[in-house]
């Protein structure tokens, strides 16, 4: 054998390149291009984020005082096919022009994944007192009524790989919709988990889908509801808030839960405090979104002095706008004040849907809803969602993509 | 609305984002537009819980120091681009499995990565250093190549460029063997195939030494910030000096003239109008998007005959541990289920898991780390009869097997620790990138479509007038450097032919 040297390999051979390369070119058809959804990845894809949903209510549900449960079909004639499916705990952006205003909102869906290959989804709706948009759809909603809905998004979902083999739900008032979504998912053998759900209503009779629920827990041993009344006293039921001792009560005793909750502010406020005296690791405690920010001006980190009324100026995709803002509401609810259609998905502050840039003028954003990325704070851009104006201020936001 | 530009490029990703940047900065009119509402593509952030993932970026190459710069920092550096670099001068550990197993730690720097591999495979040091020696010759042929714009003297390359003639027209093992590299040190030397996605028996050479004396000579930089940084700085540039970005904007059509020239492109339902339309968007969504009877009939059979190249699974963890504390000591290890490249790419057998709080320690809240796994696949393995309502499980029980892989090679419990986890495959990267089967990697780098045959036909690979392709799929492949590169020499020749002179 000769020695080893690179002269060995034969440096013509560079000259052939740019012929090979022509020959296959030359060989290949030139027919038209498979198109995208051809491709398994690009198919599923489509099938579980698809851009837009185009839905129609099927069937209006009286579920207890002032909620009703909504029935959604896939619209086929305004091009929905299918529904999406998603995981139990993810909810729609919906999308409402009422009056002169372009308003999104989030709603879990109540509906499990099941469900969904069936052919429907369901969103449980309560009246509540600042609820514009709430109130709205309980007011007009009727059969037929055609809705414009994100693909299921959100992350406040069970993950085998992260969570314990137990949960423990708190639930407060229309939080409930989540963890019917995940009980009937167990039930389905869809989740693999058990869910030991503390449920906190008013009164019995605004608990919604107790019948359902007591079906489940026969027919499902991974599935337990206490109901926890905090004005009424009923059999099997406790009495109060959901508590650290609670908690403890239903809790396992010699292994790890998960908890999950899902309520208004006031709730996680509460519970936040209980289970901080439980020693639980930081992993096994989940938030659903806080949902809109209110009363900015009344935080302590709040600019001084700053409240009032001022100038919003919005730059979108080669269009201008004007419009009056306050620094009460946020730079979002400004925009759909004033009509127009701006992005917005999760409107706590945390998915980044509505991610836009802060071009002049002054903001206050508080800090414990702040979701933004790092390079977000170095050049200057900001969530409107979860933004409030303390000067005349200039923005550069995207336009809605499901408009 | 019609508007008239002089310059639109269609996505912002790291080819769009050069491009856009260094056009605006050359005074032309320029407006970006992006189908996502924030920048990047794949160079991107996402934030979960209270971690914000890096989700694509390994080891940036050729970026070098302030006093040492590479390419891509004098890129950054001449559009004005702040960057907060970091930096990991040990190249990698490497596991493979097997037999010929063997568990090497590799460093950086010309001795470092020599004595590295000497070390693990004695008596290669010679053969390794002369791999990494044939660069030189590279560097000067393509100097010398550029200087006589692409038509050099034959003879003159035949007697002083014979070396990257080579390099340039073999494939990676076939120079090794030449050289007489043994095998152990040739598959320590191939690690990095992965980063390109070709296996080192059929990719270039010259592409390969390229890639791994960057890594050897400046190391790996890293941004502070995650990708999303790198981004953001290169949005700034482009607006301050008058560039237009769109977001959420995506390019429904191509629009051509009578002669077949581009000439325009539609979003949000506005034709917008440019004397040059720079993309982003690799060429089969642009075909798909123009008249077809103007695609000519070249530039369809080339994406005919092209395969595309490869996806990703990717595994993001948010741990509520140290990496001290997870017993875990590298930044980039390797994990191979056999020594041999070829094996390896075809048994989908590598995963590289990275920790980033090794190279930016505060890049996730004191207390805490992250890791990334990224398991090289093709979008064409997921199972053909996969449903919507299979896909998580499917994606879990994967991200899983290498969790507990990694587990057991390193004796660590991760999955206790496991604060936050998401969990991507190509189907997200279809999602996200809008590219066939989620290719990442544009058309692979195969045999006859390699960095140098493409580079020598770039003009005839595509001859639609008045379009100009940046990206992963354009002629250097794929790589945030080689986006960044090839972003900033198209947009040279596109502001050449609008501004006139060099």
């Amino acid at each position: 054998m000769s020695k080893p040297n690179i002269k060995s390999l034969d440096m013509m051979k560079f000259t052939a390149m740019v012929p090979t390369r022509e020959e296959k070119i030359a060989a290949a058809p030139a027919k038209k291009l498979p198109e995208l959804k051809s491709y398994k990845a690009n198919e599923l894809a489509a099938a579980l984020h698809p851009t837009v949903q185009h839905l129609v209510v099927a069937e209006v549900i009286d579920a207890a005082p002032d909620v009703k449960t909504f029935v959604l079909k896939a619209d086929a004639e305004a091009g929905t096919k299918s529904l999406a499916y998603f995981s139990a705990g993810q909810y729609l952006s919906l999308s409402l022009k009422i009056g002169e205003s372009t308003i999104t909102r989030p709603y879990s869906l109540s509906s499990s994944p099941q469900e969904a290959l069936e052919g429907k989804y369901m969103l449980t709706i309560k009246r509540a007192g600042e609820g514009l948009v709430s109130n709205f759809i309980l007011d007009n909603w009727k059969v037929g009524e055609k809705v414009t809905a994100s693909a299921p998004l959100g992350v406040f979902t069970y993950e085998l790989l992260r969570d314990a083999g137990t949960v423990i739900g708190l639930a407060g008032g229309s939080g409930i919709t989540p963890f019917r979504s995940l009980a009937k998912a167990i039930a389905d053998g869809d989740e693999d988990a058990k869910l030991i759900l503390l449920y906190g209503s008013r009164t019995l009779e605004d608990a919604v889908f107790q019948a359902e629920f007591k079906e489940l827990e026969k027919s499902c041993d991974k599935f337990k509801l206490v109901n926890v009344l905090s004005d009424a006293e009923a059999e099997g039921c406790e009495h109060g808030f959901i508590t650290a001792d609670l908690i403890k009560k239903y809790a396992p005793a010699d292994e790890d839960y998960s908890i999950f909750m899902c309520g208004p502010q006031a709730m996680y406020n509460f519970a936040d405090k209980e289970i901080a005296t439980l020693g639980i690791r930081r992993k096994f405690v989940r938030h659903e979104l806080f949902g809109e920010y209110r009363n900015p001006e009344k935080d302590a980190d709040f600019p001084k002095g700053k409240e009032g009324k001022y100038t919003l100026s919005v730059k979108m995709a080669g269009k201008e706008f004007t419009i009056p803002c306050t620094s009460e509401e946020s730079l979002l609810v400004a925009m759909e004040r004033a009509g127009i259609a701006a992005p917005a998905q999760c409107r706590s502050g945390i998915c980044g849907y509505c991610h836009s840039q802060l071009l002049k003028g002054d903001v206050y954003v508080p800090k414990s809803v702040d979701g933004r990325r790092l390079a977000d704070l170095q050049f200057g851009y900001i969530h409107p969602c979860i933004t409030f104006p303390v000067s005349d201020v200039s923005i550069d936001v995207p336009p809605a993509r499901t408009v | 609305m019609d508007r008239q530009y002089d310059v639109i490029v269609v996505g912002a990703g790291n080819g769009g984002l050069v491009a856009a940047a260094n056009c605006a900065k050359h005074g032309l009119k320029t407006l970006l537009l992006e189908k996502h509402n924030i920048p990047g593509g794949c160079a991107t952030s996402f934030v979960r819980g209270r971690f914000e993932f890096e989700p694509s970026l390994h080891e940036l190459c050729s970026v070098g120091t302030p006093e040492n710069p590479d390419t891509v920092y004098k890129i950054f550096d001449e559009l004005g681009a702040k960057i907060d670099w970091r930096y990991e001068n040990n190249m990698y550990r490497v596991i493979a499995k097997g037999e010929n197993g063997y568990d090497v730690t590799v460093k950086g720097g010309i001795d470092g990565y020599c004595d590295s591999i000497e070390a693990a495979c004695p008596g290669s040091r010679k053969s390794v250093k002369a791999f990494l020696d044939l660069v030189v010759n590279c560097k000067q042929a393509v100097e010398y190549i550029t200087k006589k714009k692409g038509n050099p003297n034959k003879l003159v390359m035949a007697l002083k460029y014979g070396n990257f003639m080579r390099c340039a027209s073999h494939s990676v093992e076939e120079v090794q063997i030449a050289l007489g590299m043994p095998e152990k040190a040739r598959n320590i030397v191939n690690t990095y195939w992965g980063y390109l996605g070709v296996p080192t028996d059929e990719l270039n050479c010259m592409h390969y030494l390229n890639m791994v004396t960057g890594y050897v000579k400046d190391g790996a930089a890293m941004p502070a910030k995650r990708s999303h940084e790198l981004s953001e700085a290169l949005i700034k540039v482009f607006q301050d000096n008058g560039g237009e970005v769109w977001y959420n904007s995506e390019v429904t059509e191509f629009l051509t003239d009578e002669s077949g020239r581009i000439n325009g492109v539609v979003a949000n339902g506005d034709k917008l109008f440019a004397k040059e339309i720079i993309s982003n968007v690799i060429p089969n969504n642009v075909y798909s998007r123009m008249d077809e009877k103007k695609v000519p009939e070249n530039d369809l059979k080339l994406a005919n005959a092209r395969e595309f190249g490869i996806s990703l699974e990717t595994v993001y963890i948010g741990c509520d541990c140290t990496a001290e504390e997870l017993g875990v000591k590298d930044y980039t290890v390797f994990v191979v289920n056999d020594p041999n490249p070829r094996v390896e790419h075809d048994t989908r057998g590598l995963y590289i898991v990275n920790s980033l709080n090794k190279v930016v320690p505060e890049s996730s809240p004191e207390g805490t780390c992250t890791l990334f796994f990224t398991y090289l696949c093709y979008g064409s393995d997921i199972p053909k009869d996969l449903k919507p309502e299979e896909y998580k499980k499917w994606k879990n029980a994967h991200a899983e097997k290498y969790i507990k892989d990694y587990e057991e090679l390193m004796g660590i419990d991760i999955r206790s620790h496991i604060e936050e986890i998401s969990v991507a495959t190509p189907v997200t990267f279809a999602r996200y990138l809008g590219t066939p089967d989620g290719t990442i990697y544009g058309y692979k780098l195969s045999g006859w479509d390699h960095l140098m045959s493409r580079t020598a036909h770039v003009k005839a690979d595509f001859t639609i007038p008045g379009l100009t392709f940046v990206g992963g799929h354009s002629s250097r492949g794929d790589g945030y450097s080689s986006s960044y590169i090839i972003g900033y020499q198209h947009s040279n020749q596109v502001i050449n032919r609008l501004k006139g002179g060099n």
